[in-house]
């Protein structure tokens, strides 16, 4: 079967964000009359291209599941999310432009109280699973409570928010009572037990997509379930290779905003050797590097040399940091932090990252709003700091009566983590202190640190969005999120400011974020000047392809994924 | 089972066989061919100088190298030959040998000392090879000797226990145990063993050979204590203990002495394997098995963080053997004693 | 014999049932943090903690855990912690390539090791001889994996003879899959290689001074007659039983440092992943599995051995 997009330029891509009220209430009602053709046009996300074909994907890292309620890392997210649309979803854009909120299977944004607690919603009508099933409003409810009996990585995004969904999660109730649904209207209604502005963005996970009701309430990684969405995964080898497939009900549902796609399929073969994937790619037998993996070090020269018109590098909402215990000593005193602020040399650890990381001091990175554009505290980041500047840090430590004052810093194994840690350990030693490198299991890194009781004085972390929220990245510096075990507040930070702050700009839908960046801003420069976290760069992935692919049309999504959907061959 | 003593010996000597002249006592003809095998003698030397030039790591790391083993000189430049070099490129590809005083092997992707971690590490390796050998030895003996010597329902408690290590491959019993345990130590009593420390692979190492020793052992004990002056001792009035101590492990010590360097070499082997693996040496302490695994992935771009350790241990493990067989050969010429191995 | 038989059954059926219990209790009983934690990801509450406890039954006692896992071991139900795959679909996928390299590893060590073992026992005392020694030493002292990643280093990437590693099932092509599996068969055999050849130059030797030879050559047969009718015949027997342990080993998981060097995917290299996630299914089966290989082989070895050799059947 052939999807022939027409030709149009792309500046309606951007158009269509704006306009998009406009587009889904007119689609509701042409819906059924509008042949296919002219259901693809409405979509405006697509930039010309031609369609057709397979793309071929290699992959280093296995989806931990393709189970769009269970699986949780960027791997899966790359193929749920064009397989699995949830009731809200993101533009179809590169960067930043991909981050704004959209209607998915619902008709419109969702209508919120004033009181921020009830989220209205209407799915659209005449909505079919891959299989031609109809899909009822019923089977969110049903998709929400198997996200939670599957103990999604990130369920408590809605068990800390849904009421009722904490008591469904403990087996109290049969169903969340906070979700209503009603078939034959097809409305939607869900009440929070406090206002959360990022409540929207929770929406837009994949996991939050519908799949039927009755699908079995187990992982099902080896044939995931059946979904709404533009492809169709299928022939799943575990851990070797799955393929997905163009949805053939898809196209007839209209659904503005999200593109049809342009290949037919998509092969992916899992690789787990970097160098071979590589090579691959750069000898044109497979298309697509998947930008999860990290490109071999050995292998980039000759990659900027050989390939640099089908290789980029681009930001992702990764932030790496050092985080500090802000209740033993030293860091609970300011000083300590900020001296270790003022020596430290971004430049070594980009180095140690083969330079696939970007130096910077805020913890919000680019690409999310409210990371602060002012200049660094410390000076600029991309340089290494000045003689003098070590000088005083060493001075500051001094003087604080902390010379000398034993500290642990705890890392990961994997490389280059660890290394970055070994410098630091080392730079802590060169200003004063007396540092020991603690080098943890990776697979029990975060639940060693995330030990309350353990008051980890220093050591390694890292925050990769869930959603292009900025409140995503303060619930680690959020003195609500100190709890026993797997604490995410490593540091234990608790200062009223950031807590009045957040209290404030937490309850701002997803929707409005842009009305309070300055806020987030200021709050960002702020948790920087008091140096709670030392940030020290960003995540930058690869974009690599084979020559058979337009370059141009790979989009990456502001909600950091590769859009395969996006992707055309030439 | 009992398939060990059906075996044929691991290694033909290498030096010559002799009748022993009378009048020489059969350690002093042991040394006396031991002399005459100049191949096991060189290779011993070459251990000797392995092990000597590890202990002077300190020495070299603070007098030549001027850096320690942990630590890193990531944006440091450094002159080879009137050039100026980068430490590690901007890509994070470091440096090769300089064959200078400085970075003689070249660096590793933090910057730090290969040729210093090289000497560190191999404390490590020698020393956990070391531990790992005395455990297994010392393990080996007392359930050798108590199974052997006592028989009935002792045997059969420890045969069947050295039957369960012994089915389980050495190699996946090394990494799980070796990655537990580096999680949270070893607790016994008032006895507590951190998670990094060498004792941990060392034990896991030691434990895990115990069975290929333990079982020669035992057959021979079963052997000796149908001997004559064993009877004697015993009617005698010599106690269980007595006997175990003054007349079967004087008749056990040659096989033991050739196993001890058979066993160093195939324990130094492990440990490599189990820290390539993740699950000996912890890090950021070097061992020639980390250093391989960290170097693995960039062998391309810097071959000098494989081949170094890799060829280190090579020559370390190669030196052993050959005069641990040099050894056997001298002690035992009619080859009796099956080496075992991985 | 056949009470033999029956006795080393059951002491190999009571082996196994002890492996699954000691690797149980290496990863339950040590204390490695509590696997709820790791299941349920960095953002769990506690609320979400409790659910996978309850969920996983890691509240249960020990006891009652093993049970529980044993029994889906038996069903083949039994599901990886981390991927939700049945183990057992994912040592299928890995066996393939797992015993690709250890039937051709196999074959390689065998030949090279049978023609210069003999070669050596034949010129014993000449420079063959010493030189085939010291290549067997050399053999014996270098670890898989280091051989692994020098020949990668020289073949793969220095040279482009060989692809640096993967593995190619053999359906895509017996040339490919035989030029990806060449450099991962050398780093295997290598130490076994030395071992074998060693042990068949010093049966060799020993058969050469024997009695029957001596007859066998009084009576006028021919040199090679000899050798192929007489010497090897007796020489191969204790090489054979070598060998069974051997494959068995290398099945059950000396694979492992082969595997990942090479990226081979196979059942070492899961194991491997496995361990490093703490994630106990896959762990517990595939050591069972490699145990059964070991226990199996090495009772079969015992009961040929009886089977010759009546003594060993008292003693045991």
């Amino acid at each position: 079967m052939s999807h022939t997009l027409p030709r149009r330029p792309l500046a309606l891509a951007a158009v269509a964000t704006l306009s998009l009220g406009l587009l889904s209430a007119c689609g509701s009602s042409s819906h059924s009359t509008s042949p296919p053709s002219a259901g693809s046009a409405t979509t405006g996300a697509g930039s010309g291209g031609k369609s057709g074909g397979t793309l071929t994907v290699a992959m280093g890292t296995a989806p931990d599941s393709l189970d769009p309620q269970y699986g949780y890392t960027t791997q899966a997210v790359e193929a749920d999310a064009i397989t699995y649309t949830p009731l809200l979803t993101y533009t179809h854009a590169n960067g930043t432009a991909g981050s704004t909120i959209i209607p998915g299977l619902a008709q419109a944004l969702p209508t919120v109280s004033s009181d921020g607690l009830t989220y209205t919603m209407n799915l659209r009508p005449n909505l079919t699973f891959s299989d031609g099933t109809p899909v009822k409003a019923s089977d969110f409810a049903y998709s929400i409570e198997r996200m939670i009996k599957l103990n999604w990585g990130g369920d408590s995004f809605i068990t800390n928010y849904v009421k009722g969904a904490s008591d469904y999660a403990a087996g109290k109730a049969t169903s969340i009572s906070g979700i209503t649904t009603d078939d034959s209207t097809g409305k939607i209604t869900i009440t929070l037990t406090q206002p959360y502005g990022a409540f929207e963005n929770v929406l837009a996970f994949p996991a939050a997509a519908l799949v039927p009701s009755g699908t079995a309430m187990k992982a099902l990684s080896a044939a995931p379930p059946i979904g709404d969405g533009p492809y169709v995964i299928s022939h799943v080898v575990p851990n070797v290779s799955f393929t997905l497939t163009r949805n053939p009900h898809w196209a007839a549902q209209n659904i503005p905003g999200i593109p049809d796609g342009h290949v037919d399929s998509i092969q992916v073969s899992i690789q787990s050797n970097n160098q071979t994937e590589a090579q691959q790619v750069l000898s044109n037998q497979t298309d697509i590097f998947d930008p999860g993996d990290t490109l071999p070090p050995a292998l980039l020269a000759q990659i900027k040399s050989q390939a640099a018109n089908r290789f980029k590098e681009v930001s992702i909402p990764q932030s790496f940091y050092i985080f500090f215990g802000t209740t033993t000593a030293p860091f609970n005193n300011p000083v300590a932090r900020q001296a270790v602020d003022l020596a430290f040399d971004r430049t070594a650890t980009q180095r140690l990252s083969s330079g696939f990381m970007v130096p910077g001091c805020y913890f919000l990175p680019p690409g999310i709003i409210g990371h602060p554009t002012s200049q660094c505290p410390a000076g600029d980041p991309a340089q290494p700091p000045s003689a003098a500047n070590v000088a005083k840090a060493k001075q500051m430590i001094q003087q604080a009566g902390l010379a000398g004052t034993p500290v642990t810093v705890w890392s990961e194994t994997r490389s280059p983590r660890q290394e970055y840690m070994t410098y630091y350990a080392q730079l802590l030693n060169q200003i004063g202190f007396k540092a020991t490198l603690k080098v943890i299991q990776d697979a029990v890194y975060f639940q060693t640190i995330g030990n309350e009781a353990l008051h980890p004085q220093t050591g390694f972390a890292d925050w990769d969005e869930d959603f292009p929220n900025p409140s995503d990245f303060y619930l680690l510096l959020d003195a609500r999120s100190i709890q026993a075990q797997n604490n995410e507040n490593y540091g234990d930070v608790n200062d009223p400011h950031i807590q009045s702050e957040l209290t404030k700009l937490d309850a701002v839908p997803a929707a409005q974020l842009s009305s309070v960046a300055s806020e987030w801003q200021a709050l960002d420069e702020y948790v920087t000047k008091q140096a709670y976290f030392l940030t020290f760069g960003y995540q930058q992935v690869p974009i690599f392809a084979s020559t058979n692919v337009d370059f141009s049309s790979i989009d990456f999504s502001g909600n950091d994924y590769m859009d395969w959907s996006s992707i055309s061959l030439k | 089972m009992a398939i060990e003593t059906s075996h044929p010996p691991l290694l033909a000597p290498i030096g010559g066989e002799e009748a022993a002249p009378a009048g020489i006592g059969p350690y002093r003809l042991a040394l006396r061919r031991l002399r005459r095998n100049k191949t096991a003698i060189a290779f011993g030397a070459l251990f000797l100088i392995v092990v000597i030039l590890c202990l002077l790591a300190p020495v070299y790391a603070n007098d030549i190298a001027h850096t320690g083993p942990n630590t890193n000189h990531i944006t440091e430049v450094i002159k080879v030959g009137g050039k100026s070099r980068d430490v590690v490129s901007p890509d994070g590809i470091p440096t090769g040998p300089t064959w200078g005083s400085k970075f003689f092997f070249g660096a590793d992707p933090s910057g730090r000392d290969v040729a210093v971690r090289l000497l560190y590490g191999g404390r490590n390796s020698l020393e956990i090879g070391i531990l790992a050998t005395i455990i297994t030895i010392v393990l080996a003996t007392a359930a050798g000797v108590v199974a052997g010597y006592f028989r009935g329902w002792a045997d059969g408690l420890i045969s069947r226990t050295l039957d369960l290590i012994w089915a389980y491959p050495a190699v996946l019993l090394g990494v799980a145990l070796g990655v537990n345990l580096a999680l949270g130590g070893i607790s016994v009593g008032p006895l507590h063993i951190k998670g990094n420390s060498n004792w941990i692979p060392a034990l896991v190492i030691g434990v895990v050979y115990v069975p290929y020793i333990a079982r020669p052992i035992r057959g021979q004990v079963l052997g000796l204590r149908e001997r004559e002056y064993i009877d004697a001792a015993r009617t005698l009035g010599a106690g269980h203990l007595r006997i175990m101590a003054s007349e079967i492990l004087p008749n056990l010590s040659s096989t033991l002495v050739v196993f001890v360097a058979l066993q160093m070499a195939q324990s130094i082997v492990l440990e490599a394997s189990l820290s390539f693996l993740g699950a000996g040496v912890q890090p950021p302490n070097p061992s020639w098995g980390t250093m391989i695994s960290e170097g693995v992935s960039l062998i391309t771009a810097a071959p000098h963080l494989v081949l170094v350790p890799g060829i280190m241990l090579i020559v370390a493990v190669l030196s052993v053997n050959v005069f641990g067989e040099g050894l056997r050969a001298a002690l035992d010429p009619r080859a009796t004693i099956r080496a075992n191995r991985t | 014999m056949i009470r033999f038989v029956v006795r080393r059954a059951a002491s190999a059926l009571g082996v196994l049932v002890a492996v699954s219990i000691l690797t149980f209790l290496i990863f339950a009983a040590i204390p490695n943090g509590n696997p709820a934690l790791r299941l349920a990801g960095r953002t769990a509450s506690p609320q979400d903690i409790a659910a996978v406890t309850k969920a996983y039954g890691f509240n249960k006692p020990i006891y009652v855990q093993y049970a529980k896992t044993m029994q889906q071991v038996f069903t083949g139900q039994i599901q990886s912690y981390t991927q939700h795959v049945t183990v057992m679909s994912q040592i299928k996928r890995g066996l393939p390539a797992t015993v690709s390299l250890a039937i051709g590893a196999t074959v390689l060590w065998l030949v090279v090791a049978i023609i210069l073992g003999l070669a050596a026992a034949l010129r014993a005392g000449s420079a063959t001889d010493t030189s085939i020694t010291v290549l067997g030493f050399a053999g014996i002292s270098a670890p898989s994996f280091v051989v692994g990643a020098i020949l990668l280093y020289l073949f793969a990437f220095k040279t482009h003879l060989f692809p640096n590693g993967g593995y190619v099932g053999i359906t895509s092509g017996v040339g490919t899959w035989f030029h990806h599996m060449v450099l991962p068969w050398i780093s295997l055999a290598v130490l076994y290689i030395g071992i074998y050849s060693q042990v068949l130059r010093s049966t060799v030797v020993e058969t050469l001074s024997e009695d029957f030879v001596r007859t066998a050559r009084a009576k006028g047969l021919s040199r090679r007659r000899i050798l192929t009718g007489h010497v090897l015949r007796t020489s191969l027997i204790p090489l054979v039983s070598l060998w069974g342990l051997d494959f068995a080993g290398v099945v059950g998981g000396g694979a492992i440092l082969v595997e990942t060097v090479f990226n081979l995917h196979g059942v070492g290299q899961y194991v491997q992943q496995s361990v490093s996630a703490l994630d106990v299914p896959p762990i517990l089966v595939t050591v069972l599995f490699g145990a059964i290989f070991v226990v199996l082989l090495s009772a079969l070895v015992d009961v040929i051995y009886a089977a010759l050799d009546p003594r060993i059947r008292l003693a045991a």
